[in-house]
């Protein structure tokens, strides 16, 4: 048995049919890998090139039995690892075994094309993981690739070398490119899903949980993703200001915060609000209900509920991209009066552990009289003492991680800080809460769109105090005043390392950071987030007045059929069969020339007469014109003949002149 | 003729052949094949194909995925083109049927078929379906024209045309099917298919050197009539056929030709029928031709006098192959 390939054998195979499906299947299924168990992309991985093997050798291939096992223990383990057969996950994977098997089956055209037809499927079950930018460039190159299988399988062995066929696929999805994004723009969106959706596993979605415990809002700082994107009416607040509110966590364990149950309570009322800021945000999905506005929302769209905690909640997930217009006020008063329930949820003190912390309240409260005053010793506790603000914190397990971080420790981040803060203020007996968002953001200076990213995460507490009623506390201002100032970059430590896209955004590639954050958020804007709604906005705007669905339908045949008909004047290009064969048009010019001396064709001549009376008028050209109706008619009428010939004889007509005698 | 297109019942191909029946060009050796006899229908796989687009768009719907909208549209947009590419294919295609070389009943005869076009566009994977069925491939790259054979089995003897032919192309995706009737015209002779096996009579040499012996008659054996040639012998002269037919007319007899081989149609067995006896002679005639002997054959309304070589067998056995036609 031979195993040397050499490289005849490799362009045999280039030319193959199977050999381009399972390039094609390879490539659809590549971006899925990440997601699928190991196991199963050794066994895809396995039979593709167990069927390369079999191309040349037919007698290799398994016996439909085992086959049949493969599906079947592989079904048993997806069964296993995902719990269901019908996931997102488990049925790609699923579906990328089953073609895999299939391939072992395959042998005629006619299963090629169904393999090939499945492979543009499993492109879009990768659309629901991933729509960004690279996700399409990858979906037109795999597209081309599946273009230049389907051209090999159907070429009845025609001696066309790969480059031509992928030259003519390129030329095909560039026509293609124009009629796609009339479709795109035009065809009538359907708002709301066909049929119930499954529930989504939201692992794979980052953003922050209705929790918070040590440690997870430090993780999510190294993802770069983006939060949600904000476009400011007129001014854009002071980067201090910029407290985007999510939740309110009024429940402790000791460990872990948490939203608790929800209590039905009256509507907030806000006292005075001034300082008032028009925006848009731009929210990615993120599989949860609460929405962020900036601390507080005093303006809010009609379908968005407004809970007593001043924060915002829709009625349905958020899975995918959606989008909100609010007022916020900077400066702002709440009702001074507290209900009963907040009062004791908000006293509310986790028995038995942290005692140090609780001891340290009481402490407190029997020091100093006024609430202000103990709020600002903590603070100044903070920021004096050897407290640190660090992405990476000393774990601090066991049951009381508020006691080891307050006295131990010292080192944290500002779930840490607002954990303790928050403790601390109950213990002393002052209502208080932690708030989860985001804090900051990027403007990008090109299009002035605020960018939050996850990195921005940040956690802070509020208060509640005689008079001013609930009021923000952030205790991360006191120890890294530049967290909050400027930001996270600001705040960190020299010599900490920071996840890639703070030093991006930094260094001298700062410029194309912000140039593709500016690509990346047209692009959530007007593809990700052209629905039903975006379609209206944006045909009103073009036709400059109100669309209803019939408008739309026409405008879309009527678009449609015009591009058509353009794409397709470009491949039959009526203008170039006007064009004449070279050979007709050299011809022309010697009849010119000739013509010129008063010998001029008749439509009737056939070339040879044409020629004899020319030589009886300039008997002194009788060679070159002999040659030239013989070189014509050759080429003319016979169906073999090369290049060369007709350089000459194009040569041969440009060097004539019959206004001159020869060898003189 | 077995249905042929793609995705279409029998009924349905009849009524689409009566309706093409009407749009076709006159027979003629050439013919540009154009938008008013091509006709083009998706494939199986294209179904397939758009079944599977169908699936992608509802799947964008409900997930109001836009992604999952523009590979749809990209595809439906592609196939669109496909269809357009699959017609252009063939269309403004010049076909052109030259002259088939004779075969026995039961060949195949080929008949030479020159595709050309005056521009050097691509146009691979053209196939041509003969009426047997019986297809050949075109691929037109980076040339004006290309020669195929269009095979198709000789069923009867006599003058045969190669019918309706389909010339169909389903490149570059395989979605659409684009094809075209055509009728040209040529023509291919073709014999009657020699008799399976070999008569005794020439097997070998000595077999061969009885049957003459059988055949020499002598003087007096009367074996036909021909024209009248200068150097005849007038007491040769076939005195009641010049008084019928007014034209001069010499006897034959046997012996003038003692060398030669007479293949006559009555000493076959009377009870064979017309096929069988032509069958025979048939391969009576290439025997003796195998054998180069110098033979003449009679058969009612011809009679061929003895000679041999190329031509000579070829005249033979045409005769044979337009007896009573």
């Amino acid at each position: 048995m031979k195993f040397a390939i050499n490289k005849t054998d490799l362009q045999t195979l280039s030319q193959h049919p199977l050999f381009w499906v399972i390039l094609s299947l390879s490539l659809v299924i590549t971006p899925h890998l990440g997601r699928f168990p190991i196991w199963s992309i050794f066994l895809i991985a396995l039979l593709f090139s167990w069927r390369l093997l079999c191309i040349k050798r037919p007698h290799w291939l398994p016996p439909k039995w085992l086959l049949l096992i493969i599906i079947v223990f592989s079904s048993a383990g997806l069964f296993f690892h995902f719990g269901t057969l019908f996931g997102k996950t488990a049925g790609s994977v699923l579906l990328s075994i089953l073609l895999a098997v299939k391939l072992h089956e395959s042998h005629s055209r006619r299963d090629y094309m169904l393999l090939i037809s499945l492979s543009f499927f499993i492109i879009i079950t990768n659309f629901l993981f991933s729509q960004s930018i690279p996700t399409v460039i990858f979906m037109l190159c795999i597209t081309l690739v599946l273009l230049v299988s389907m051209i090999t399988i159907n070429q009845n062995n025609a001696a066309i070398d790969n480059l031509t066929k992928l030259k003519l696929s390129v030329k095909m999805l560039l026509q293609a490119l124009p009629l796609m994004l009339i479709l795109f723009v035009l065809f009538p969106r359907i708002s709301g899903p066909l049929w119930k959706l499954p529930e989504e596993d939201s692992s794979a979605i980052s953003g922050l949980s209705d929790t918070m415990s040590p440690g997870n809002i430090s993780n999510l700082i190294k993802s770069s993703s983006v939060a949600f994107r904000v476009q400011f009416k007129n001014k854009i607040p002071a980067q201090q200001n910029l407290y985007w509110r999510g939740l309110v966590l009024w429940y402790f364990d000791g460990q872990t915060w948490e939203r608790g149950k929800q209590n039905i309570t009256p509507e907030p009322t806000l006292l005075t609000s001034t300082n008032k800021i028009d925006y848009t945000v731009t929210l990615q999905a993120h599989q949860k209900k609460w929405l962020y506005a900036l601390d507080i929302p005093v303006d809010i769209p009609e379908d968005v509920i407004y809970t007593r905690n001043f924060v915002l909640r829709s009625q349905h997930k958020i899975t995918s991209l959606y989008q909100y217009h609010l007022t916020s006020s900077l400066n702002y008063k709440i009702q001074s009066d507290i209900s009963p329930w907040e009062k004791s949820a908000g006293l509310k003190i986790p028995p038995q552990s942290n005692l140090k912390t609780l001891f340290k309240g009481q402490q407190l409260a029997q020091r100093f009289s006024q609430p202000e005053d103990i709020v600002d010793h903590v603070l100044k506790t903070f920021n004096r003492e050897e407290f640190h603000y660090t992405l990476k914190p000393p774990l601090t397990p066991g049951a009381n991680p508020v006691d080891q971080f307050l006295f131990e420790t010292k080192r944290g981040f500002c779930e840490h800080y607002a954990s303790s803060f928050t403790l601390l203020m109950r213990a002393a007996g002052i209502p208080a809460r932690v708030v989860l968002g985001y804090q900051g953001g990027t403007i990008n200076p090109m299009t002035k769109v605020l960018t939050v990213r996850q990195s921005e995460a940040h956690a802070w507490s509020e208060i509640w105090l005689q008079d001013r009623g609930w009021v923000r506390i952030d205790p991360t201002a006191a120890i890294a005043p530049q967290r909050i100032e400027q930001s996270l970059d600001a705040a960190l430590d020299i010599n900490e390392s920071r996840p890639l896209h703070i030093q991006l955004s930094s260094s001298v590639f700062k410029n194309i950071f912000f140039y593709w954050d500016a690509i990346d958020n047209r692009w959530n804007q007007w593809v990700i987030g052209y629905d039903t709604a975006k379609q209206k906005e944006l045909l009103s705007k073009l036709l400059n007045q109100r669309i209803i669905f019939s408008d739309i339908v026409i405008l879309l045949l009527a678009s449609f059929s015009l591009v058509l008909l353009i794409t397709t004047l470009f491949i039959f290009q009526p203008w170039k069969r006007t064009r004449l064969d070279p050979v007709i048009e050299a011809y022309n010019e010697f009849c010119k020339k000739l013509s010129l001396k008063g010998i001029t064709r008749e439509s009737h001549e056939g070339p040879f007469d044409y020629s004899l009376r020319a030589i009886k008028t300039l008997p002194e050209h009788k060679n070159s014109i002999l040659l030239i109706t013989r070189l014509y008619s050759k080429l003319r009428y016979e169906s073999s003949h090369s290049d060369n010939q007709l350089t000459q004889f194009k040569q041969l007509i440009r060097e004539f002149n019959p206004g001159r005698t020869p060898g003189r | 003729m077995r249905n042929s297109l793609p995705l279409v019942p029998r009924f349905a191909e009849r009524f689409i052949q009566r309706f093409a029946k009407k749009r076709q060009p006159p027979t003629t050796h050439q013919v540009e094949i154009n938008r008013h006899f091509l006709y083009i229908l998706p494939t199986r796989h294209g179904v397939v194909f758009f079944i599977v687009l169908l699936l992608i768009l509802f799947g964008a719907i409900n997930y109001e995925n836009s992604l999952g909208f523009m590979l749809a549209f990209l595809l439906g947009a592609l196939s669109l083109l496909g269809m357009i590419y699959t017609h252009q294919n063939i269309n403004k295609l010049n076909v052109h049927i030259g002259r088939a070389e004779p075969v026995f009943v039961g060949q195949n005869m080929s008949f030479p078929i020159i595709l050309s076009q005056k521009t050097k566009q691509l146009r691979p994977a053209i196939q041509l379906l003969s009426q047997t069925e019986q297809v050949s491939h075109v691929h037109l790259i980076n040339k004006t024209s290309s020669t195929s054979q269009l095979t198709c089995t000789a069923q009867h003897r006599g003058y045969s045309t190669p019918g309706q032919i389909k010339l169909f192309t389903e490149f570059p995706f395989g979605l659409f099917h684009a094809w075209s009737w055509l009728n040209l015209d040529s023509r291919c002779l073709v014999y009657p298919a020699p008799y399976s096996h070999s008569l005794p009579n020439f097997k070998t040499d000595q077999d061969a050197h009885g049957s003459t012996t059988n055949m020499k008659q002598g003087i007096d054996d009367f074996s036909g009539i021909r024209s009248y040639q200068d150097g005849d012998q007038p007491n040769h002269m076939a005195w009641k056929a010049i008084a019928k037919t007014g034209k001069l007319q010499t006897k034959l007899f046997s012996n003038e030709t003692s060398q030669d081989i007479w293949l006559r149609w009555d000493q076959l067995d009377p009870t064979l029928d017309i096929e069988h006896r032509l069958s025979f002679l048939c391969r009576m005639v290439l025997d003796a031709s195998n054998h180069s002997r110098n033979f003449g054959l009679d058969i009612p309304g011809t009679k061929i006098f003895p000679s041999h070589g190329l031509q000579h067998k070829q005249q033979c056995l045409k005769a044979l192959a337009l007896f009573g036609l």
